[in-house]
């Protein structure tokens, strides 16, 4: 039941019914009602995985209480490796186990062996990525005094099932979610018609700039070796901006449809092209787990080799990545696009550039050309890093790299893999999108109009609306639900 | 040691860390009110508060520094 579905909308409209009319009495029968349809929406998704996900969220429960009930840090520390190993490992076991077990006897037959293997086959439970982190978190934290472990089942299960972001995300803290569970939320109207809002732009990123872009992007990645160098760069270029539309589109309608519950998540990105050096544009994209990175991998690695100084921070900052690469899943593709993130943060820390975080165009409407020239040229940078991302494995990846700047290639461009109509069309509606993201930029999201007089507002909806009946495609899945 | 001395020699790797010195010692000063104060400066200055105070810190020592004021705590707990 994905978000842009008809049956999603049969779902909700229901729940939000009685959350605000039958069950609104107070917090707890609102965590029933949420807790009920969450396990619901999960149990329709994939009901298999819904004992796993009761298990994990009862025993994560007992390990937070723990962790703080114990006297002695060392049996602290115990309750904490246990929790660090049932979810690391449920990990692994659904999402990495074939990766690994292929690698090692790979590894063997390089000393001598011969033995050949059978991969498992495993489904993968969904969203696992997403809430084994949230729980991660969450242990770490009790443990590290940051917050207090919840005392209230009810509001824990809320905690790691609430459906609006159960399968892709934001990766959610408790120090932010937990604090409004515990109240009662009250319907307010400007809350619920800005999640309307938000939805809207959500929607209309997937299902119009998304998928636009992925009918130039798909027959361009799917036939690369028999391409013109111009061609596959255009296909890199609109491959960047569906991955932002897809995932960012994702979010906002994941953000917009818990307002209407009244319960805020964290913002996942904030336009993030619109930076000039690459450790804003990490700032700004898929912050709930470069955030969830920092805090917990960054931030204990760069601590413990603070000796080594710059040395350190690069090594901290290399392998931070490449696991930020490998979370999304178990391809070498997705460790070297890790990789070389990483590595774009090297100049940076021996500059000292680190340091300074840009505001752009600051007090002005319009970048300075040496704005724009840095924007263009990073955006240039990840798009061509996120062929890594779309390719099968790092070998056509490099070539399709590789084939783009090759002077005498002998493949002539061939005008039939992408009509000039789709081009011209994507491109015009790719200038709206982005021109509403810059204005937009500094607001809490990337449609936050309610400033706008009435007539722009309505001018602007009906402007979207028909954008979507003429233009929107019937949407295949969103990227990260494989996560 | 003297609150102010210890003020004064974090003051110090402030600015030889972060190249300025626009920012005012206080016990509410946060690293986000000081420009350039990031995550990954944050363990240059610590490191350098480290050599200069001839401490260790514990990596649950980082969660407790909320301020200036926490800070100068931690320290004086040290020495």
């Amino acid at each position: 039941m994905i978000f842009n579905s008809l049956s999603f909308v049969y779902f909700i409209i229901p729940i939000l019914f009685l959350y605000w009319y039958v069950f609104n009495k107070n917090k707890i029968s609102q965590n029933i009602l949420l807790l009920i349809s969450s396990l619901f929406f999960y149990a329709f998704a994939d009901w298999r995985f819904l004992f796993l996900l009761i298990t994990s969220i009862l025993l994560n429960y007992y390990l937070g209480l723990n962790i703080r009930n114990a006297k002695k840090e060392k049996i602290q520390k115990r309750f904490l490796y246990l929790g660090l190993i049932f979810n690391i490992g449920l990990l692994i076991y659904f999402k990495y186990f074939n990766f690994f077990y292929e690698g090692f006897v790979q590894l063997l037959n390089i000393f001598g062996g011969s033995s050949s293997y059978n991969t498992l086959t495993i489904l993968i439970p969904l969203g696992i990525s997403f809430f084994t982190f949230q729980t991660l978190g969450y242990l770490i934290d009790v443990y590290n005094e940051e917050i207090e472990p919840s005392n209230n089942i009810l509001e824990f299960s809320v905690f790691v099932s609430y459906f609006p972001k159960i399968l892709s995300g934001p990766i959610e803290r408790a120090s932010k979610m937990m604090p409004q569970l515990q109240e009662k939320r009250n319907l307010s109207y400007n809350i619920f018609v800005d999640g309307l809002r938000q939805i809207l732009w959500g929607l209309f990123a997937k299902i119009v700039i998304a998928e636009n872009c992925a009918v130039i992007v798909d027959p361009i990645f799917n036939n690369y070796e028999n391409e013109a160098g111009v061609t596959l760069l255009i296909g890199a270029l609109f491959y960047a901006v569906q991955l932002y539309a897809d995932f960012s589109g994702y979010s906002n309608m994941a953000i917009g449809i818990s307002k209407l519950f009244g319960i805020q998540l964290m913002r996942n990105f904030s336009t993030p092209f619109f930076s000039t050096n690459i450790s804003d544009y990490w700032r700004k994209w898929h912050i709930s787990l470069t955030t969830w990175m920092m805090d917990f991998v960054f931030t204990p690695l760069s601590f413990s080799l603070r000796s080594y100084k710059k040395k350190g921070l690069v090594i901290s900052i290399v392998s931070t990545f490449i696991l930020v690469g490998f979370w999304h899943g178990p391809n070498w593709t997705f460790i070297v696009y890790g990789l070389f993130h990483g590595l774009y943060f090297i100049p940076l820390v021996y500059s000292g550039k680190m340091n300074t975080s840009q505001v752009l165009s600051k007090g002005r409407n319009f970048p300075t050309l040496k704005e724009l020239i840095s924007m263009a040229a990073l955006f240039l940078l990840i798009a061509l890093t996120d062929v890594f991302f779309r390719s099968d494995n790092i070998i056509g990846a490099f070539e399709y790299i590789i084939n783009i700047f090759k002077i005498n290639n002998t493949i002539s461009y061939n005008s039939e893999i992408i009509s000039s109509g789709q081009l011209i069309k994507t491109t015009g509606i790719l200038v709206f999108f982005f021109i509403i993201e810059w204005i937009n930029k500094n607001k809490t999201h990337d449609f936050q109009i309610d400033s706008y007089n009435k007539y722009l507002r309505w001018s602007l909806y009906y402007l979207i609306f028909v954008l979507i009946i003429n233009f929107s495609k019937s949407s295949q899945n969103f990227i990260y639900l494989k996560f | 040691m003297e609150i102010n001395i210890i003020k004064e020699k974090i003051n110090h790797v402030l600015i030889s860390v972060l190249g300025h010195n626009n920012f005012e010692m206080h016990d509410e000063l946060t690293a986000n009110d000081v420009d350039g104060w990031d995550s990954l400066s944050h363990m240059i200055i610590l490191t350098n508060i480290e050599e200069t105070f001839n401490i260790k810190f514990k990596l649950r020592d980082l969660n407790k520094l909320k301020n200036m004021g926490s800070l100068v705590s931690v320290i004086q707990s040290k020495i």
